[in-house]
């Protein structure tokens, strides 16, 4: 019973890191891109590893660690791309609206 | 125009792959210099783990040459990246380069992360000869702690000159333990110059241990140097 | 579970890397792109190494509590491909690191990625 629990999340744990990776290809631009990879690949991360935690009950401990590192190193590591992605000036899609960020920096240049 | 030429090329080389691929068996036993391996380590170098037992001891001359190619490529990185821009006209003023401070999230994390990372550093060096580990291991994952560190402070600058002596008396550390080895035990890098301890226990397997720190410190620096220098 | 041949499928994965790396390599006229083809094939060929070290149900080489050091040599993979390997990805990422300062070099020279700027050297 708990194996089949474990399954069910690693194979829903697989669909999201394959629609991560579906994301990465077919996204316009570097923002769209990083938002579809990085949500995508640390959600299928995450069930994957709780999925292995029903199978194994030792581990669980172990891989709530693990978990709890990859929730606090990946949105860190895709925020600081896309900073920088839109310091040096990187182009977005024409879709794209507004830009909050670039207000942002206007009104503070302005203001200084 | 080039186009046939490179499928055929591809093609070459995949119908050489598929006759390697196709030939291939599974093997059921180990093949004997691999078997010999395997029964002389825990006997002789006392170390649980094989693989580390071979990279620095059986095979210690690889390493050496290891060592010397990143020294090699972290002289190398310096040369071409040195002085980063163009010789600039004297009548054009320098305009002053504005230096994007990090946000908060980025600064907090990096400050809960770099005491873990370093922590898991030192704890894969110094199992090297325990468990999976070893110091080139752990000496690229202080490197990732540092680059970190660069990413949360920007305005933080590197003391190259500190980094440099420190990864210079690692190496020459390291080439003394081999010919100490050379001295006191078998030959060149033999870790049974220090007494083996009893095995499993955290200091023993001879001088495999210190080995490893002086691998994992040096190895930290220089790559450390090299992210350092791709910065401008 | 049945049989599975895992080392022939991790050998033609390691193989499959190679050319497309090979392919990737050839076909982008994107310096940056080229230096990741390079990338693919090294870690192929690095895949392909270790795979060859296996040994039908064999295990990892390190003795701790589960594995006695009597029947450790046959129940345990390879040992050498693993070792040889830890040294060859060190040296994979020095060589691409050599290869990303000197796209930074050309970058500033010309202010283009293209390899097509810099045909100087092409008889």
């Amino acid at each position: 019973m708990a194996e089949l629990i474990g399954s069910i999340l690693i194979l829903l744990g697989a669909i999201f890191l394959f629609s991560a990776g579906l994301g990465l290809l077919r996204m316009p631009d570097v923002f769209t891109r990083l938002q579809a990879g990085t949500k995508a690949s640390t959600l299928g991360n995450m069930l994957v590893l709780s999925g292995v935690a029903f199978y194994h009950p030792g581990w669980s401990l172990k891989l709530l660690i693990v978990i709890y590192f990859v929730l606090l190193t990946n949105p860190i590591s895709s925020h600081a791309l896309a900073r920088a992605a839109h310091a040096i000036g990187v182009p977005m899609t024409r879709a794209t609206v507004t830009d909050a960020l670039r207000d942002a920096r206007e009104t503070d240049r302005s203001a200084r | 125009m080039r186009r046939p030429f490179i499928i055929l090329a591809v093609m070459l080389f995949a119908a050489l792959f598929a006759g390697i691929a196709i030939d291939y068996t599974e093997r059921q036993s180990l093949r004997p210099l691999a078997a010999n391996y395997v029964k002389r380590v825990p006997q002789e170098l006392g170390a649980p783990n094989i693989i580390t037992g071979i990279l620095l001891t059986y095979r210690g001359f690889d390493t050496l040459g290891e060592v010397a190619v990143l020294f090699m490529v972290a002289a190398g990185v310096g040369l071409v990246l040195g002085e980063r821009s163009l010789p600039r006209r004297d009548d054009v003023p320098a305009e002053p380069e504005e230096i994007i401070p990090s946000t908060e999230l980025v600064q907090n994390g990096a400050a809960v992360l770099f005491p873990l990372i370093s922590i898991f550093a030192a704890y894969i060096i110094m199992n090297g000869h325990l468990s999976a580990g070893g110091g080139f291991q752990g000496g690229a994952i202080i490197a990732s702690g540092v680059m970190l560190l660069l990413l949360a402070r920007p305005e933080y600058r590197i003391d190259h000159g500190f980094l440099g002596t420190t990864e210079s008396l690692a190496g020459v550390l390291f080439v003394l333990a081999g010919i100490a080895g050379l001295i006191f035990a078998g030959g060149f890098l033999d870790s049974r110059m220090l007494p083996l301890g009893q095995f499993g226990a955290f200091f023993s397997a001879g001088a495999i241990p210190i080995i490893s720190v002086l691998l994992g410190v040096k190895v930290g620096c220089e790559l450390s140097v090299i992210i350092d220098r791709f910065r401008g | 579970m049945s049989h599975l041949p895992i080392s022939n499928i991790v050998l033609a994965t390691g193989f499959i890397l190679v050319l497309i790396g090979l392919w990737g390599m050839l076909t982008h006229r994107n310096i940056l792109r080229i230096i990741i083809g390079f990338s693919l094939i090294d870690t192929g060929i690095h895949i392909v190494i270790v795979s060859i070290g296996y040994v039908t149900n064999g295990t990892a080489p390190i003795i701790d509590s589960a594995l006695r050091p009597s029947e450790a040599a046959s129940r345990v993979v390879d040992p050498i491909p693993s070792a040889l390997v830890v040294t060859a990805i060190v040296i994979g990422l020095s060589v691409t690191a050599v290869m990303l300062a000197y796209a930074i070099r050309l970058y500033e020279s010309k202010k283009t990625l293209s390899i097509d700027a810099f045909m100087e050297s092409k008889w």
